[in-house]
């Protein structure tokens, strides 16, 4: 894994020297780059669970760096932000599984978790608790930790239903898309499953076959109507991931990693090489003042002529991609589709499908893989004068090409088995026992031929419309099965109205009774205040009113007239007698 | 050097002395005579880090031999006659809970200094009363005699409403009266609980009645029959008088950490305030609260902590969920932020509610590192709004292009925040997460789920901080000012660098050696979960 890290993204630091060249914010971009290789070498090496969630994270921010590296155009801001999000999902499963283990077994070392002999295998299961030397919980919480792991896994390789943000992801340079978007970072998740195969139980590895399978299809299905190179790339990308991670679920983690290593090479390719062709057409653009979609290939055609090394190398890949013998791809994908023919036998009903249904996927693969190459190189071209790609990035598509090729990986090129890969990983070495080792491949194989012919004949030249542009399964294709609709119904809007709802639960509910508070405050102390000023205060100066009364009205008696006085005098002599003598 | 933090807690009161005696003339060297004090503050705690013993018999917590550079003067002896005599010291000492917050609160104010620049009236009065401010702050964070820190925790108080008040935005009474009523309202009830515990609490030495709070963290202190002991368990309105005490402690500090429902004042004060004064609220205010919380409700009440473990857990989980909530839907970058500390600073509640030493570790890191980032953060706030005068986030698109520097400081400040690995606040949500889940199996105090609530506040920080990126600086630009905003729009200056340099050096080493920090304060964390476990 290492080595196909640095490897590749060798490789695509010598291509993008070519392809950035002229970006006025080139700077950036290496810087970028450096800090995105940092951590996918981190990733790979790192031996503690915490370790790799810190990595995983830096990886995660730096494909949003990437993602929106031209920060100028709204749809790359957007995507880039949409990838990190959806991204923090997965790192939230991470963490929580993190969180289950270091409860469970006090350590992050993921050797001493999960090696053969390591405390995860070690942990005993009585009568539903999980037990280690550690710690004991409800195996109920085992299932919980490999399920947030799962999630992890998923956010990063772009599984349903957290696979949203890759097409979008397309917004960076497609060195980027490359690098980080099909080769390195996506293998994350699936890298991360096999470093922590231990935690998986049945439950949880039969999820991760369905949903490997599921999306699969679901991917190959949508890319079969994208018209926009990259994005075809990238569903292609979704739907070979899917393989991986159903190969991890049915059991097969060493057919999983051998595939993600071709796939790396040849996606890598794929997307290089569409590159090339997308960064002639962009010059092309400039050149003649025009102003087209230079990622439609509904608008390309011809090309063969003009860049032959970008249609030979491309063909190779997509050979590889589809599973043509002689590539890489096809000791791989054999590889998966035998392992789950054989894993099939031993169950009934609706895992029986899983094989079948990866087989469909595979010949779809091989559909739209051929649409795109007919339909960028074949045909005539409307492009006079155009050239091939710079030189340097030309050598790293010769390079990558070879690397696709069955030769690198196995010097028997239809038996997977003898693959050196496989080899490290299955120590008893993979032996070839029954039919199905021959007759699939070889079905699988010529109905491959048979695709690529018909496809052939449909989009070789630049003929009308074979399929109907419309109908609901079509539609159902074009709008990538409606996910980013539903999501955003589903959550974005949800959220920003829980988020409003509370905002305004804040300024009314909260903040009311503070407010409420604060106002019941000052009418009761205006309540106070009149009782004061009328009340407590009216009995004062009550009291004072009535003494200047009383003292106004006996003033009238200091007249200082001695008549007044002897009149007074006599009026009160008299009544006393009255009042003592005659009552 | 035995009175060292006495000098660390007074000169910035001497600094504010002179500046009232200085005539007006001198008024363009006010800022510098504070910005010098902030520095010798921080070379100062600088070598108290330096030079601070981390072995466990050094601990402290619990127990007052065990406090590093302890300065103990007799303040106040008061004969009662029978009741007994009164005994307040003036007792400052620090142990490796209350070492991180010192070093902060001298980076913070350094900040703080820093952006008050802007101010342009009544400079004297600013200045001293920034001053004043900055002793309340250190002396909170080294008094162990509750009457000591009762002082200097209500001395905080007046500066910020008048700095708030006179300086303010445009609502700046209504704020200033609010967060000044708020934080009343919580400390008035708490002098209560002071009260108390002196009369419950003897110091077993001299016989006396103590307000020292190492002492009433020993339950063979108490008076058999008195208000607080634990024997008497005595009952107050149908509940235990402890359990009641801790509640009333508990909502004191828990409006200054603040968590939800009595964070209303927070949105207010923050974006009335002027941005010095929002830098020191969010750097460090709060983080009294959270402090008081440890030193105070659980150290003096750890048994009603216990018991009232579960609800602070919820408290911690609700904080962090309605918060990132409510910035989400924020129109304004001040109050976004604002929003966005009341939501990481229940990590904090939640960190400390686990019991555990992962989760306590966590949430003292989480408040050093949120104290750093949401200085820098409201610096950053400032620093547009006082070239521009306007926050709200429609207004801007595309900053990126005319604010280069500025982009890449808000980006450093926004991921660190909303927790990248390689930042602190990575580490600390991550530990106080780890503790929590851990709880259930380590004390039984929080149920596993709390954990898994707690992370979804870390998706939402990263939906609202990466939105908010997008509207103003991503995109073409288009501002509503106009061409006259483009041209006042200027990048970072030299001063300001200064301010937010160090604040991301501070975020990225604790993110990638946490032990900075957590080799420090471990020996005092452990003892604090061996005091609070019993």
């Amino acid at each position: 894994m290492m080595l196909l890290v640095s490897g590749i993204s060798l490789l695509v630091h010598i291509y993008s020297i070519a392809y950035m060249k002229g970006d006025t914010n080139i700077h950036r971009y290496w810087a970028y780059l450096g800090l995105f290789c940092f951590s996918m070498m981190g990733l790979v090496v790192s031996d503690s669970l915490l370790i790799i969630y810190m990595f995983w994270e830096l990886v995660g921010f730096s494909s949003y760096l990437l993602i929106g590296f031209w920060f100028t155009k709204e749809s790359a801001s957007q995507a880039a932000k949409k990838a990190f999000i959806m991204n923090r999902i997965g790192d939230l499963g991470f963490l929580a599984g993190i969180m289950i283990i270091y409860a469970q077994f006090g350590t992050f070392d993921v050797v001493k978790l999960f090696g053969a002999e390591g405390l995860v295998n070690a942990a005993s299961i009585i009568d539903s608790i999980w037990i280690s030397s550690h710690n004991q919980m409800p195996v109920l919480w085992l299932s919980i930790a490999g399920v947030a792991f799962f999630i992890g896994a998923i956010a990063k390789s772009a599984q349903f239903p957290l696979h949203t943000w890759l097409p979008d992801a397309m917004e960076g340079p497609t060195s980027v898309s490359s690098l980080i978007h099909a080769a390195t970072m996506v293998a994350a998740g699936v890298f991360l499953i096999v470093r922590i195969y231990p935690v998986f139980d049945s439950l949880v590895l039969n999820i991760m076959t369905i949903t490997g399978v599921f999306t699969a299809f679901m991917a190959a299905t949508i890319a079969l109507t994208q018209n926009d190179i990259k994005r075809i790339l990238a569903y292609s990308t979704i739907s070979q991931l899917g393989f991986m991670v159903a190969a991890m679920g049915i059991g097969a983690y060493g057919e999983s990693i051998f595939h993600l290593t071709t796939h790396a090479f040849f996606k890598c390719l794929l997307f290089l090489a569409a590159g090339a062709v997308i960064h002639q057409l962009h010059h092309y653009k400039d050149q003649h003042q025009l102003e087209f979609d230079h990622q439609d290939i509904r608008l390309m055609g011809g090309l063969r002529k003009q860049m032959p090394v970008a249609f030979i190398t491309m063909s190779i890949s997509a050979a590889a991609l589809a599973g043509l013998p002689f590539t890489s791809g096809y000791l791989s994908k054999d590889a998966i589709l035998i392992t789950s023919f054989e894993w099939a036998q031993g169950y009934y009903g609706v895992k029986k499908l899983v094989p079948y249904l990866l087989t469909l996927t595979s010949w779809l693969t091989v559909f739209y893989i051929a649409r795109l190459i007919f339909k960028v190189f074949f045909g005539k071209s409307s492009y006079d004068g155009l050239q091939e790609a710079p030189s340097s990035m030309s050598r790293v598509l010769i390079i990558l090409a070879i690397c696709s090729l069955s030769l690198l990986f196995s010097f028997n090129p239809f038996f997977y088995e003898n693959s050196w890969i496989l080899q490290e990983f299955s120590s008893a070495g993979v032996k070839r026992f029954d039919n199905i080792h021959i007759i699939v491949p070889s079905v699988v194989t010529i109905i491959s031929i048979l695709i690529v012919f018909a496809a052939y004949k449909v989009y070789s030249g630049n003929k009308t419309k074979f399929f109907p542009e419309k109908g609901f399964l079509y539609q159902i294709s074009k709008q990538a099965w409606f996910f980013d609709t539903a999501y955003n119904f589903l959550f974005v809007r949800s959220t920003e109205s829980l988020s409003r709802l509370s905002s305004k639960f804040d300024i009314l509910i909260i903040d009311g009774v503070v407010n409420l508070l604060a106002r019941s405050m000052s009418v009761l102390s205006g309540i106070s205040d009149w009782f004061d000023r009328n009340i407590v205060d009216g009995l004062v100066n009550g009291i004072a009113a009535i003494a200047r009364k009383t003292g106004r009205f006996s003033r009238q008696f200091q007249s200082g007239k001695l008549q007044h006085y002897l009149i007074t005098m006599l009026g009160l002599v008299v009544t006393f007698f009255i009042l003592t003598y005659f009552i | 050097m035995n009175n060292i933090l006495s000098i660390l807690i007074f000169l910035p009161l001497v600094a504010a002395l002179l500046i009232i005696i200085l005539p007006s003339g001198f008024r363009e060297r006010f800022k510098y005579i504070a910005l010098g004090t902030s520095i010798i503050q921080f070379f100062i705690t600088l070598s108290i880090y330096l030079n601070f013993n981390s072995t466990s018999s050094f601990a402290g917590v619990n127990k007052e031999s065990q406090f590093q550079l302890l300065e103990k003067v007799p303040w106040i002896r008061l004969d009662l006659g029978s009741i007994g005599k009164l005994e307040i010291d003036y007792l400052l000492g620090i142990d490796g809970m209350s070492l991180p917050f010192l070093v902060l609160s001298a980076l913070v104010m350094f900040v703080a200094t820093l952006a008050s620049w802007e101010i342009k009236t009544n400079l004297k009065a600013f200045f001293a009363l920034l001053l004043l401010l900055n002793t309340a702050i250190m002396g909170v964070f080294c008094s162990l005699d509750f009457f000591l820190f009762y002082i200097f925790y209500e001395l905080m108080l007046l500066p910020l409403y008048f700095l708030i008040g006179m300086w303010g935005g445009v609502k700046r009474e209504y704020a200033a009266i609010k967060f000044f009523l708020y934080t009343l309202f919580g400390s008035v009830f708490m002098l209560l609980v002071i009260i108390g515990l002196y009369f419950s609490v003897l110091n077993p030495a001299t016989g006396n009645h103590t307000f020292n709070m190492i002492l009433m963290m020993d339950p063979g202190n108490y008076l058999g029959s008195s208000l607080f002991s634990t024997v008497a368990n005595q009952n107050v309105l149908g509940i235990s008088a402890r359990l009641l005490a801790f509640i009333v402690l508990f909502i004191a500090f828990a409006i200054k950490v603040p968590i939800v429902p009595f964070h209303t004042w927070l949105p207010d004060a923050h974006v009335e305030a002027p941005t010095p004064v929002s830098i020191i609220l969010a750097g460090l205010l709060l983080k009294v609260g959270g402090y008081g919380i440890l030193r105070v409700c659980y150290s003096i009440f750890p048994d009603a902590a216990i018991q009232s473990a579960w609800w602070l857990g919820l408290i911690g989980v609700i904080s962090i969920i309605y918060g990132a909530l409510n910035a989400l839907a924020q129109t304004d970058l001040k109050r976004l932020i604002a929003y966005s500390s009341v939501s990481h600073m229940g990590f904090v509640t939640l960190g400390i509610a686990s019991g555990t030493t992962e989760g306590v570790s966590g949430a003292i890191l989480q408040m050093i590192s949120h104290g750093g980032l949401s200085a820098m953060l409201f610096f950053l706030v400032g620093m547009l709004y006082n070239r521009v005068h306007d926050r709200e986030i429609a207004h801007f698109r595309g900053l990126a292009l005319v604010m280069p520097q500025f982009t890449a400081f808000i980006m450093i400040a926004f991921f660190a925040s909303l927790g990248l690995p390689g930042f602190s606040a990575f580490m600390a949500e991550a530990f106080s997460l780890i503790g929590a889940f851990a709880s259930q199996e380590v004390n039984g105090l929080l149920p596993r789920w709390m954990a898994i609530g707690g992370s979804v506040g870390i998706l939402l920080s990263a939906a609202y901080f990466l939105w908010t990126l997008q509207r103003m600086f991503f995109g073409m630009t288009r501002l509503k000012g106009g061409d006259d905003w483009l041209s006042r729009l200027k990048d970072v200056s030299i001063r300001e660098k200064f301010a937010l340099v160090p604040l991301a050096v501070l975020a990225l080493a604790l993110g990638i050696f946490p032990s900075l920090i957590f080799n420090k304060m471990n020996a005092s964390v452990l003892a604090f979960i061996e005091m609070i476990s019993g």
